[in-house]
């Protein structure tokens, strides 16, 4: 079977697709904003709010493992919290993205992977203005080092990858079972309870420790901590493996997507 | 059917078969699928098929009407035409630019504005982005919404919403121009204003083809008329041939 449409689309195909994902992400940023560049800002309001409340409940208990420091522990805090947000966040906006514009795909032929991918692009452009000046910020202050501001961007690769690869898939998953978010619900509050983000690893038993390092978030956090909390050079073994591990997430996304889309339409 | 040289033909549908899985067979639940595994009681998805070795070529400034009972697959075989449904099999050629006007203003974002859904929506049909921003305003005024670029498309009536689907779908000549049901959108004035515009791209040499439950209307406009039944080409040919054994048929 053979389907020639390439003359139907006004421009070449890969330079519309970016349009169309242009358009959708810039529809998702003022929807949310309502017109007000300000609005960005708010999305910063939830990390601090919580990391206050992490370090003010837990900030004492668990000094001893940041160098009897509240400020390293509202550190690691707040950088933990900027990762697993991130990916709560943009995974289930991906989610729903493909069911929800279904109506839309019965009258306009769209490339569906532009829906999930325009709610991670818009969670990336909310996080570059945001989070990101900060996270920059603290890095010149805390290692005075520009190396590691060079090193930031490898761990936001890291954690964009994974949450491409699983927001592809469970955009997928939806699909057929739309009792998913249910279920959803369920898995982030494991990956976020799993993740290190207001409690030190060190306090998690031994046997129950091994589990955690199949949590895809652990590498990102302890990288960017690395990178962003330490002057010291970070560990490029662990770096590299979570590359590669977010890179196979990605990928396995990206498979399961382009294996089952052909299928979504008779659902949609 | 006539044989004509391909590279004259803007559509051509060569044995044409779509199977759809029925949605009623159809779970769309994790917890059901994962009990009725264990039970042991989980069975394949049943496939319909709605389309049925369909083959079909049109030329170039044809208007072409499809008639056919509710769930003859008229809608399917459009949307098949316009890309949004693959087939399963056999071949689908088009060759030009396609305006689909089906359901019009369904692809459009309730909280955003007007003017920020016609670049939206023109660049979800094909458009470059800064080109639908140079055609807005001949968009509003067509669709004779000047007053409500800044508002969202919820504050819109529904006829109102159709009035602007059409307008950025038809702002610039297409190729090939897709109804399906769409004739009767707004009101009188808005109607003639529509039918001008559609018989300016008739006379431009698009092709048409037209989706209507409205008979008498196919036998005034159209060039050609299928009649689709249960998938299949029932008859092809004169409109008057076609739509009167069409009615004899429904009786």
């Amino acid at each position: 079977m053979a389907v020639s449409l390439g003359n139907q689309l006004f421009s070449p195909g890969l330079q519309r697709y970016f349009s169309v994902l242009y358009v959708l992400t810039l529809r998702n940023l003022k929807i949310r904003y309502r017109g007000s560049i300000l609005g960005v800002y708010w999305s910063l309001l939830n990390p601090m709010i919580m990391t206050g409340i992490y370090t003010a409940i837990f900030g004492q208990a668990f000094t001893a493992y940041y160098d009897h420091s509240l400020l390293n522990y509202l550190l690691a805090a707040f950088t933990g919290l900027v990762v697993t947000n991130f990916f709560v966040a943009s995974t289930s906006q991906a989610l729903t993205s493909v069911v929800s514009n279904g109506a839309l795909l019965n009258k306009i032929q769209v490339p569906m992977s532009v829906f999930p991918l325009s709610m991670i692009a818009a969670n990336l452009f909310q996080f570059s203005v945001g989070s990101l000046p900060l996270l920059a910020v603290a890095t010149l202050w805390i290692t005075h080092n520009p190396l590691h501001l060079l090193l930031l961007p490898l761990p936001i690769l890291e954690l964009l990858l994974t949450c491409t690869g699983i927001g592809l898939l469970i955009g997928t998953l939806y699909v057929f079972f739309r009792d998913l978010p249910y279920f959803y619900e369920l898995i982030t509050f494991a990956l976020w309870i799993s993740s290190p983000v207001f409690y030190p690893a060190a306090i998690v038993p031994e046997q129950v420790r091994a589990f955690l390092v199949l949590n895809p978030l652990w590498p990102i956090i302890e990288g960017l901590r690395q990178v962003v909390l330490s002057d010291q050079m970070p560990d490029f073994g662990m770096m590299g493996l979570g590359l590669l591990s977010s890179t196979l997430i990605c990928a396995i996304g990206c498979f399961c997507f382009l294996r089952w889309r052909e299928a979504f339409m008779d659902l949609l | 059917m006539h044989s004509t040289s391909p590279t004259s033909t803007v559509i051509r549908l060569d044995n044409v078969s779509l199977w759809r899985r029925t949605q009623e067979e159809f779970s769309y639940d994790l917890k059901k699928t994962i009990l009725s595994l264990i039970e042991g009681k989980y069975r394949k998805p049943a496939r319909k098929l709605i389309l049925d070795k369909v083959s079909l070529a049109i030329q170039p400034g044809e208007i072409v009407g499809i008639v056919g009972a509710n769930g003859s697959g008229k809608s399917t075989l459009l949307k098949v035409i316009c890309g949004i449904l693959k087939a399963t099999e056999g071949k689908v050629q088009v060759n030009g630019k396609i305006a689909p006007l089906i359901e019009l203003g369904a692809g459009f974002d309730q909280d955003l504005s007007v003017r920020d859904n016609i670049i939206l929506y023109g660049v979800l049909l094909g458009f470059m982005r800064g080109e639908m921003i140079d055609r807005s305003e001949s968009i509003l005024e067509f669709a004779e919404l000047q007053d409500y670029g800044a508002a969202p498309v919820k504050s819109l009536s529904s006829g109102m919403t159709a009035r602007l689907g059409f307008a950025i779908a038809t702002d610039v000549q297409p190729d090939i121009l897709i109804l399906d049901e769409v004739l009767s959108v707004g009101d009188e004035s808005f109607r003639n204003k529509c039918r001008r515009r559609l018989d300016k791209f008739w006379r431009g040499n698009a092709t048409v083809l037209v989706v209507s439950h409205n008979l008498d209307f196919m036998r005034e406009t159209c060039s050609r008329v299928i009649w689709l039944r249960k998938g299949s080409i029932q008859l092809s040919g004169s409109p008057d041939e076609v739509v009167s054994s069409y009615q004899h048929s429904v009786g």
